[in-house]
């Protein structure tokens, strides 16, 4: 299995186009510069103001940045792209803001436009900058708070704001629930059988527009998985998609709707479990963010894909055959899987189960390197060389390793990838969890009936 | 008064109450915020535990990432502690605590203090250097941080210099130095709840609370 490059390339023209087709949003400039500050002060809390508070200017957390790895240029440290907050904190809220006032310049425009790109261009919002600071400050959370800042000023990337467009209105690079309904007759015409909106439901599975668009082979593994499995499962065409530009944007009320069409669809269909496709940030964006900004728990259980299909092997109930013509791997974590959501020994325990000898590069599970294209960055057209330097970075780890293939368990990580091995001739296959263990299920081993999750 | 006896006494008794209030007003205004709560559902095991583990974690960089940030890790080290050494091992600083505390403890050897003044001040120019070069560092300095590489080895300088009787050769008297040096000294407790000095007090709780928000995702800080 892998991508359908023509749907590939026909997707890769569409990403070219994004800024062309956005319509920016008419704002004053000073009405822009209120609206980050007001946002920035509403979203910090005491410990966000103690970790401020205690930078100590060390410059650790560039040393492990992908984009100051690549590039060696001071302005891309992490805790510099957090300066415009550390302002606009020291001003108005810290408890020596009438010192700090004297000499802590005021955020202005100029700064909203020269900071763009460090909030969205070289930072990917992956966490690795959080796992070094020796003072234990978590950069990367106080990062969504600058792009909240900046959705609020209308100065959102043209790519990802028009993106938050065809989130709110139901569609995304055209591809809505006609389509989707559209895919899943035509898989039906070949033999899948594929529950859709059931009453009730104890699993109900997501996908992703990447899925329906590109990688349908993905789509294809996920649901003979479940059908092997026997669960009691169902897509809901209310609520299918799980990619969430609204939080790759900073825009919450785009992420709410987004991650609200699912809620609703599974607390409708009585679902026990929520399974979220191969896609990175959609885990964090349903299971840690949208309870947060919903103001309620999730009365159902967020999986992603690897972490259901880790513990379906684990609990034996998945009984995989040995993978067939490779034989060592390297697995990437998806920053928003592993660092941002605990998946790590999941991905690996399905891997060992396909027979498959795991080479780990230098750094890697929580420490992993991101590929350069997390957080929205494959859609910014601008960060197109950035992002080629940090998959060099990470090709080079890979081919470190000595594995015949790259197993990834996202859809913007393996296209990041697949851009990345055009552009650099690089022959190393890159292959999709899912696929692995929908292409290697022992049928011989198939539950019968539905069982419980 | 001499200037040794404002020193030790207003100058020492209000540079004390500075610190003490300023540390104690910046903490207040920051736990003072709110704090939001979360709502999605835990994933790893106690918070409390995590918390704990990680204020004693990150004392040194993970496994995987050490090789990035040897030269800052251990630097850094190396001069807190050549300045803990001085300070707290030297005889007649022992003598002033005991002066304050009622009780001492047993002094290093003068020559082992004065080796490790000289090494902390050797690696607090080696690293003044580095912070005005290195494109990170002299990216991300400002204003606070040389004022308090300056408030830091200052007293590092007018102890050595107290020590070595080397203003002599100027006509200043053994007092008038040993006056300096605790203005100097006192300058630094002025200034420590001010700025990025703070560091001390808050590491605790930030170091704290980052293990606590990783472990409710399941993440390791």
């Amino acid at each position: 299995m892998s991508l359908n490059r023509e749907a590939f390339n026909k997707f890769a023209e569409m990403a070219g186009q994004l800024a062309d087709m956005d319509t920016p949003v008419e704002m004053p400039d000073d009405q822009r510069v209120a609206n980050a500050k007001r946002v920035m002060m509403e979203k910090m809390d005491a410990p966000k103001a103690a970790m401020l508070e205690s930078c100590i200017h060390c410059g650790m957390c560039a040393e492990v940045c992908h984009f100051y790895m690549t590039q060696e240029d001071g302005k891309f440290t992490p805790i510099l792209k957090l300066d415009l907050l550390k302002r606009v904190y020291r001003r108005e809220l810290s408890p020596l803001r009438w010192m700090h006032r004297l000499y802590t310049r005021d955020v202005t425009i100029e700064d909203l436009e020269e900071w763009q790109e460090l909030v969205y261009d070289t930072c990917t919002v992956c966490g690795r900058c959080s796992l070094i600071c020796p003072m234990g400050i978590h950069i990367a959370a106080m990062m969504p708070i600058m792009r909240n800042a900046y959705s609020a000023a209308g100065m959102v990337p043209a790519e990802l704001h028009l993106m938050d467009s065809q989130q709110d209105q139901g569609h995304l690079f055209g591809v809505g629930k006609d389509e989707f309904i559209g895919l899943i007759e035509q898989l039906r015409s070949q033999g899948l059988e594929i529950p859709v909106d059931k009453d009730k439901a104890d699993i109900m599975v997501l996908t992703s527009v990447l899925d329906i668009m590109v990688s349908q082979d993905s789509l294809i593994a996920m649901i003979k998985i479940m059908n092997h499995l026997g669960y009691d499962w169902t897509f809901r065409t209310d609520g299918y998609e799980c990619a969430n530009f609204g939080m790759l944007s900073g825009d919450e009320e785009v992420h709410l709707k987004a991650s609200k069409k699912i809620i609703d669809a599974a607390v409708a269909c009585g679902a026990k479990k929520v399974i979220v496709a191969e896609c990175g940030h959609s885990y964090p964006a349903l299971r840690y963010e949208a309870p947060d900004i919903w103001g309620h728990a999730l009365p159902f259980e967020v999986l992603a894909t690897s972490e259901f299909l880790g513990q379906e092997v684990e609990k034996g109930t998945l009984k995989l055959k040995k993978a067939e013509g490779v034989h060592t791997v390297t697995f990437h974590d998806p920053c928003k899987n592993n660092r941002w959501g605990g998946v790590e020994k999941e991905p690996r325990a399905v891997l060992t189960a396909l027979g498959l000898e795991i080479r780990e590069p230098d750094s890697t599970g929580r420490t992993n390197i991101c590929c350069g294209g997390g957080g929205g960055a494959f859609l910014i057209n601008r960060t197109a060389d950035y992002r080629q330097r940090v998959f060099e970075l990470k090709r080079d780890q890979i081919d470190a390793t000595g594995s015949e293939a790259l197993v990834v368990t996202c859809g913007s990580c393996r296209l990041n990838f697949e851009v990345g091995k055009m552009k650099s001739n690089w022959g190393k296959p890159v292959e999709s969890l899912v696929e692995m263990v929908g292409d290697n299920l022992d049928d011989g081993a198939a539950r019968s009936g539905t069982g419980s999750p | 008064m001499t200037l040794l006896e404002f020193a030790r006494g207003p100058a020492m008794e209000w540079s004390l109450i500075i610190l003490v209030a300023g540390v104690v007003l910046r903490f207040a205004g920051i736990f003072l915020l709110t704090r939001h709560k979360t709502y999605f559902r835990t994933k790893g095991g106690s918070t409390l535990a995590a918390g704990l583990r990680t204020i004693g974690t990150r004392s040194a960089p993970t496994p995987d990432l050490e090789h990035r940030v040897r030269f800052s890790h251990y630097t850094g080290y190396l001069w807190h502690i050549g300045l803990f050494i001085t300070v707290l091992f030297y005889a007649p600083h022992i003598l002033f605590f005991e002066s304050i505390l009622g009780f001492g403890w047993p002094a290093l050897p003068t020559s082992v203090v004065l080796a490790a003044a000289a090494v902390t001040l050797a690696v607090l120019i080696a690293l003044l250097i580095r912070r005005m070069v290195h494109p990170v560092l002299k990216t991300i300095s400002g204003f606070d941080d040389y004022a308090s590489w300056f408030v830091t080895t200052l007293p590092l300088v007018t102890g050595l210099v107290a020590f070595g009787h080397l203003g002599a050769d100027f006509g200043w008297r053994y007092e008038t130095l040993l006056a300096v040096h605790i203005l100097s000294v006192e300058l630094l407790f002025v200034y420590f709840p001010f700025g990025k000095l703070f560091h001390p007090f808050s590491i605790w709780f930030t170091r704290y609370m980052i293990g606590g928000q990783m472990e409710q995702r399941g993440v390791r800080a």
